[in-house]
């Protein structure tokens, strides 16, 4: 099995070279508000860093810009929060696997932790069971959870429950961190959303949505004839040529944007920075905004 | 009658839809998984779609099986077990007609008949020879029906008198005497082959088995001296297996004695097994001939067998509608 790390690094390199990499180190390193006073080093500035942390007096020394790190900056802790369960190795609306945009978002993030210093750790599972994987810091460790995620959200894995992870890390995870959550299109509830408020008082959370593959195949859409849907859940079929009827698919699409917004103003009301991802291919371009965004909220 | 293709055709069923379940394990590769399904399957008209399709289903399945069992069914070919008294139509008539004055009017009559009955004739062979102090054969034993026809309309319209057509009866009279009965019935029985002992050795494979009936048109008066009498010639026709049936539409018998005419002739007839009717009106033969040929038939009847014949219809056309509406359930699900 070839590193996942490494498919996720060729990325951010194929990022690069439409958008400074160092933009998204930046858009990182700006999204932690809680800085200490103990002065760590400087370094060079690249854009997107927060203007009040640019050391004025070592810029006008060196002549380009400078900022300031801290010890506390650096020791931030990434908790890595997704699913494994069955849904995650169904389909994406881009076609890929879930899983694999699941494992491209967390390598990209805890890249960048790993680059700007931080510690990465995974919460992961299913409705059968949580697992912690302690936060450390490396690339072997990174790569170690990227792993985890990919070989436990199969076909075969239980069934799927976030709520089940985000409790867990609401009772066991000590400490402000940051969390970055990778799901699917979670239907939204009121007890969830008392879950993500609870949750969001304590940490700084990073929402990434991998949307669900479209049930009914769009009236421009020309995959309209490929192969019926099974469903993860209970292996049910779904006979394609039923959701191409113009009623059924009015009403997807109704219920579709309806659950949608449901879900957003949910994460919204809870003050979560919220992004969504189709495809693997978009996954670095939807992290740079959903970190644009987070620094602007904050 | 093929009982055993039907627990065939459904071990062959049973087979192939294990197999069937087995490679739609494996057809879920062709399908693509997808999560949160009930984005989909809570929308009402959604699952009044999918109720619509299950049914369509339900009905193709069962017309499917329907098919198959009705073919299975027909193909294991339902037999129905009747038991039949069949009619035999083996028959063998001869028509032996005197041809004397006195006759005309009763020769006239059967001729009619049998000119109508050969119409119905299937498989029944009839001959005519008339005769009066000689024999003629108009036509020998025949089935022929169209000729055999023709020759009994000739016949009739020599006998009514018609004119032109008195050619019909000529050499009739080229012997001594008139009326020569025994000469006439012996040369009657002509046409029938003598009766073999064994059956196997006759030329003629069924020969043997058809049944022989003369019908004997006369008045028995005899005027002149024929080489065999009424008697030797009874006999003979006893010998071949032939059933005499005498009409006399005149009899003029006085008394009961057994020398009369109509005694002899009746004494005749019933030595063959046959009958004999005394008539005082042409007008009754039709009756008369009617009832000899039902006592043939009756005679005839063979004897009881099992017929055993195909009942393909039901289970085809149970297989045609379940086709019918395989078909629909077919186009209904856009398969």
């Amino acid at each position: 099995m070839p590193s996942l790390l490494l498919r996720v690094k060729s990325k951010m390199t194929i990022f690069a070279h439409r958008k400074a990499r160092g933009m998204l180190d930046g858009e990182y390193g700006s999204v932690f508000r809680g800085r200490s006073l103990d002065f760590d080093d400087l370094r060079a500035y690249v854009p997107g860093d927060e203007v009040r942390d640019i050391d004025w007096k070592a810029s006008a020394r060196h002549g380009s810009p400078l900022i300031r790190r801290y010890v506390a900056v650096r020791r931030q802790t990434l908790f890595l929060l997704t699913d494994t369960g069955r849904n995650m190795s169904a389909l994406s609306r881009a076609g890929e696997t879930k899983k694999d945009i699941a494992v491209m978002a967390l390598g990209v993030m805890g890249y960048l932790a790993h680059r700007h210093g931080d510690v990465v750790g995974l919460v992961s599972g299913d409705s059968a069971g949580t697992r912690t994987i302690p936060a450390k810091a490396g690339e072997a460790h990174l790569e170690r959870l990227l792993r985890h995620v990919s070989e436990h959200a199969t076909l075969n894995a239980a069934a799927s429950r976030i709520e089940d992870q985000l409790d867990h890390v609401a009772r066991t995870v000590k400490g402000r961190n940051l969390l970055f959550v990778v799901a699917d299109e979670v239907q939204a509830s009121p007890a969830l959303g008392q879950l993500l408020r609870r949750l969001r008082a304590q940490h700084e959370i990073l929402w990434l949505t991998v949307r669900d593959a479209e049930l009914v195949p769009g009236p421009g859409s020309a995959g309209g004839h490929s192969a019926d849907f099974y469903s993860v859940t209970d292996s049910a079929v779904l006979p394609g040529h039923l959701a191409q009827s113009v009623p059924i698919a009015a009403a997807y699409a109704k219920a579709a944007a309806e659950r949608d917004n449901a879900r957003t103003s949910m994460l919204r009301q809870a003050g979560i920075t919220h992004g969504e991802v189709d495809g693997s291919q978009d996954v670095v371009t939807a992290l740079f905004a959903l970190l644009e965004r987070h620094r602007r909220a904050g | 009658m093929f009982w055993w293709v039907v627990p065939l055709a459904l071990l062959a069923a049973a087979a192939f839809g294990w197999a069937v379940v087995r490679s739609g394990r494996k057809d879920k590769a062709r399908r693509r998984p997808a999560a949160h399904v009930d984005r989909l399957t809570t929308l009402p008209e959604y699952q009044a779609a999918l109720r619509r399709h299950r049914r369509w289903l339900a009905v193709a399945a069962l017309a499917c099986a329907s098919l198959l069992v009705s073919t299975a069914v027909a193909a294991a070919r339902p037999v129905e077990l009747t038991t039949t008294r069949p009619e035999q139509h083996n028959r063998d008539i001869m028509l032996c007609l005197d041809a004397s004055g006195s006759m005309s009017s009763a020769d006239a009559a059967v001729v009619d008949v049998f000119a109508g009955l050969a119409k119905e004739f299937d498989g029944e062979r009839i001959g005519l020879t008339i005769f009066d102090s000689t024999a003629i054969q108009v036509f020998p034993l025949t089935d022929d029906y169209g000729y055999a026809q023709e020759q009994l309309n000739l016949a009739r319209d020599a006998f009514d008198g018609k004119p032109g057509s008195s050619g019909f009866l000529d050499g009739t009279w080229s012997g001594r005497g008139s009326s020569l009965i025994g000469d006439g019935l012996a040369s009657c029985l002509n046409s029938f082959a003598p009766v073999r002992t064994e059956a196997g050795s006759a030329p003629d494979g069924d020969a043997a088995q058809r049944s022989r009936s003369l019908v004997l048109a006369t008045d028995n008066f005899l005027s002149g001296e024929p080489i065999m009498t009424l008697a030797e010639a009874a006999a003979l026709a006893k010998d071949r297996a032939v059933r005499v049936y005498a009409l006399n539409p005149g009899d003029f018998d006085y008394g009961s004695g057994a020398d009369q005419p109509g005694a002899q002739l009746k004494a005749a007839a019933e030595s063959t097994g046959g009958a004999y009717y005394a008539l005082d009106n042409p007008d009754a033969i039709p009756g008369i001939v009617a009832a000899v040929e039902e006592t043939e038939t009756a005679a005839l009847k063979g004897a009881p067998r099992a017929v055993v014949s195909d009942e393909p219809g039901l289970p085809l056309t149970a297989a045609l509608l379940s086709g019918l509406a395989l078909c629909t359930a077919l186009w209904r699900l856009r398969l």
